[in-house]
């Protein structure tokens, strides 16, 4: 009855005109970065940091929350209209959604992935809404031993579905862990690393190396790829409706497609990116029609593109309760939370229930302006889909100049931006390292070094007394399990094949 | 040649991040390692620096097995890579002397040239708009003030 209570305290909050304004923005740019190739939701939302600062920190999560999910949204519109996603959870829509495209029915593919995020989205609100104060409760429990077995096992569980190669999501792991041990370490006052720089004993802020790895590195890429102008086609509002076959056959999907999602989204990495690839492999296994699969079947629209948007909720848990992100835009949010002197966590639902319940609200009307807005206006979408993205990058590297500086007024961030930028161009364009674990890592940094000295502390050294807490034996059991299963399995299959063949 | 390039540019980094792993080992154990029981504030980064020294040498091993691939970069590509990070660090040196509208206005306008668009007066109109923009942006909307340099703009 509480969360009612406080839910309803939180569209009050919610509905104030800069609130509003600020979802209409953030699902407004969302949608936009969602549609055009290149920028993606962590790049934008990071650039947008500097400018929530300005508000309340409920109106800057509100913002950037309605970034992540209008990208969700915006995908799909040039996945089924031009088969180029407009960010990397769009992809699989490519498959189904431009073959309906063109069969001529990319207005029913493109109706059914809005009303799925739309009820994936509703549904993933009202899990976060009932699972996160329950978790956040239950993490009240979590003390410095349990926090470092949990990050232990998001750090192996990320390098592991962050990239192909885990051993380069380890060593980026690594590297954020140091980048965030730079300058005055807390605990004991002691400057690490500054090479003798007044300017690197106050830290390398998170800002100017996530504008640098997301927004500058994608500028470079831009710049230096050719991009050809898609080709869209013309829609009409009546050719949006799905025939009843259509929407039957995506009703199943959906809600299988939101709950995966939403579960998927507690597993550390690109959430949206799994969810969806999963969610089209279940459809296609369990559709009575498989041979539609590759063809133009509805449900390997409606599945993903719902997964997606729920996955965004689902990746609110982990940061909201237990203030761990698993992801690059929610490590952005948690950046964002902590410039404005919010700490996520357990105890954000006791000091601070307003940001969280407001959030909450918000995200309601938010789902709703989605829709509102991405139905009628597919075709101006499409249209931004045309646009070079050179057009947009003058202005884009403008912003990331300026905003990185106005944040500290610190010419020395704008260094450290360009620098990050360089080196996250070779390291995401060229090598494929994955960039998205060094964030993590630098936002977590801080948490890890704590949860490390005041587990020894804790224990006067003795790191098997860490086997007498079962909530940390849990988390370590998963790592090892999962680690044993990943050597193992390769090697399994390899015997299994050699028997076969020699057989 | 180009190809050995790029192998050899992705190896050499993974090297140079391994070379960094072994200078933050050494350094660590200078701020003082503690005890267990105590730790001190070298421990942490002393642990953080194994993980980089372990994990880099295991891409070492692996990337002096592996075939080169496509090249770093095509020659145009190169070129246009380096004036976007030749405009970008203009901006830097150039911002607290000339103040940010004139040069979000000159930047705006390099980075279209380079973005090879045609004519003078498209990237004209959009570097003026950008400029603009930001004035409008930082200075009315979110009172931001911002270095104007030495023609007070």
């Amino acid at each position: 009855m509480e969360g009612w209570t406080l839910l309803l305290a939180g569209f009050i909050h919610s509905i104030t005109v800069v609130n509003l304004i600020a979802c209409f923005i953030g699902a407004l740019i969302g949608t936009i970065v969602g549609v055009l190739p290149g920028l993606g939701p962590t790049a934008t939302m990071a650039l947008m940091l500097p400018f929530t600062l300005r508000f309340p920190p409920e109106t800057g999560l509100i913002m950037m929350a309605g970034v992540w999910f209008g990208a969700m949204y915006g995908g799909s519109t040039t996945s089924i209209l031009v088969n180029i996603p407009g960010e990397a959870a769009s992809v699989v829509t490519c498959i189904e959604g431009y073959q309906m495209a063109k069969k001529g029915r990319a207005g029913a593919a493109l109706t059914v992935s809005a009303v799925g995020s739309w009820i994936a989205g509703t549904l993933g609100i009202v899990g976060l809404q009932f699972f996160a104060p329950i978790l956040g409760n239950a993490a009240l429990s979590f003390g410095p031993p349990e926090y470092l077995a949990f990050m232990i096992l998001a750090f192996v569980l990320l390098s592991n579905l962050a990239s192909e190669a885990p051993v380069k999501g380890m060593l980026m792991i690594g590297l954020g862990l140091f980048i965030s041990s730079i300058g005055i370490n807390p605990l004991d006052s002691v400057p690490r690393f500054t090479l003798g720089s007044n300017q690197l004993m106050l830290g390398i802020d998170f800002l100017p190396i996530a504008m640098g790895f997301f927004g500058i590195a994608e500028i470079l890429n831009i710049a230096v790829e050719t991009y050809v102008v898609p080709e869209v086609k013309k829609l009409r509002f009546r050719e949006l409706y799905p025939s009843k076959s259509e929407a039957k056959r995506s009703i199943a999907p959906v809600l299988r497609g939101s709950i995966l999602g939403f579960f998927i989204g507690l597993l550390p990495g690109p959430c949206t990116v799994i969810s969806t690839f999963i969610s089209y492999s279940i459809e296609k296994r369990i559709s009575k029609r498989p041979e539609e699969f590759g063809s133009g079947a509805i449900e390997g629209v409606a599945g993903p593109e719902s997964a997606n948007n729920s996955a965004v909720l689902g990746s609110m848990i982990p940061l909201l309760t237990l203030g761990i992100p698993f992801a690059a835009p929610s490590a952005v949010m948690l950046a964002g939370l902590r410039m404005h002197n919010v700490e996520p966590g357990p105890l954000l639902f006791s000091t601070r229930p307003e940001i969280f319940w407001t959030f909450i609200a918000a995200m309601y009307i938010g789902n709703i302006m989605l829709l509102v807005l991405n139905l009628p206006l597919v075709g101006v979408f499409g249209k931004i889909a045309t646009i070079r993205p050179q057009l947009l990058m003058p202005f884009i590297g403008v912003i990331c100049l300026v905003g990185v500086y106005s944040v500290r007024n610190a010419i020395f961030d704008v260094w450290i931006m360009i620098i990050a930028g360089v080196i996250g161009y070779f390291m995401r364009s060229k090598w494929n390292f994955p960039v998205a674990s060094f964030i993590i890592g630098v936002v977590l940094g801080p948490m890890t070094e704590n949860s490390v000295r005041q587990t020894l502390m804790m224990f006067k050294g003795n790191m098997g007394l860490i086997l007498h807490r079962p909530i940390a034996v849990t988390f370590l059991s998963v790592t090892m399990a999962y680690i044993a299963y990943r050597v193992m399995y390769p090697i399994l299959i390899k015997r299994v094949k050699a028997k076969v063949t020699g057989a | 040649m180009v190809g050995k390039l790029r192998f050899n540019a992705e190896l050499f980094f993974t090297f140079c991040l391994m070379v960094l792993g072994v200078v933050v080992l050494i350094v660590s154990i200078g701020y003082g390692f503690g005890t267990f029981r105590r730790p001190g504030p070298g421990l942490y980064p002393f642990f953080v620096a194994l993980i980089i020294i372990l994990f880099s040498l295991i891409l070492l091993i692996l990337g002096v097995r592996a075939k080169s691939g496509e090249p770093l970069f095509t020659k145009s590509g190169l070129k246009t890579f380096s004036f976007m990070v030749i405009t970008f660090c203009l901006w830097i040196i150039m911002m607290p002397v000339f103040g940010y509208v004139i040069m979000t206005f000159a930047v705006a306008y390099a980075f279209c040239k380079i973005m090879k668009l045609e004519g003078w007066v498209k990237p004209f109109a959009l570097s003026i708009a950008t400029a603009v923009f930001i004035y409008l942006l930082f200075e009315v909307w979110l009172y931001i003030d911002l270095p104007r340099g030495i023609f007070g703009l």
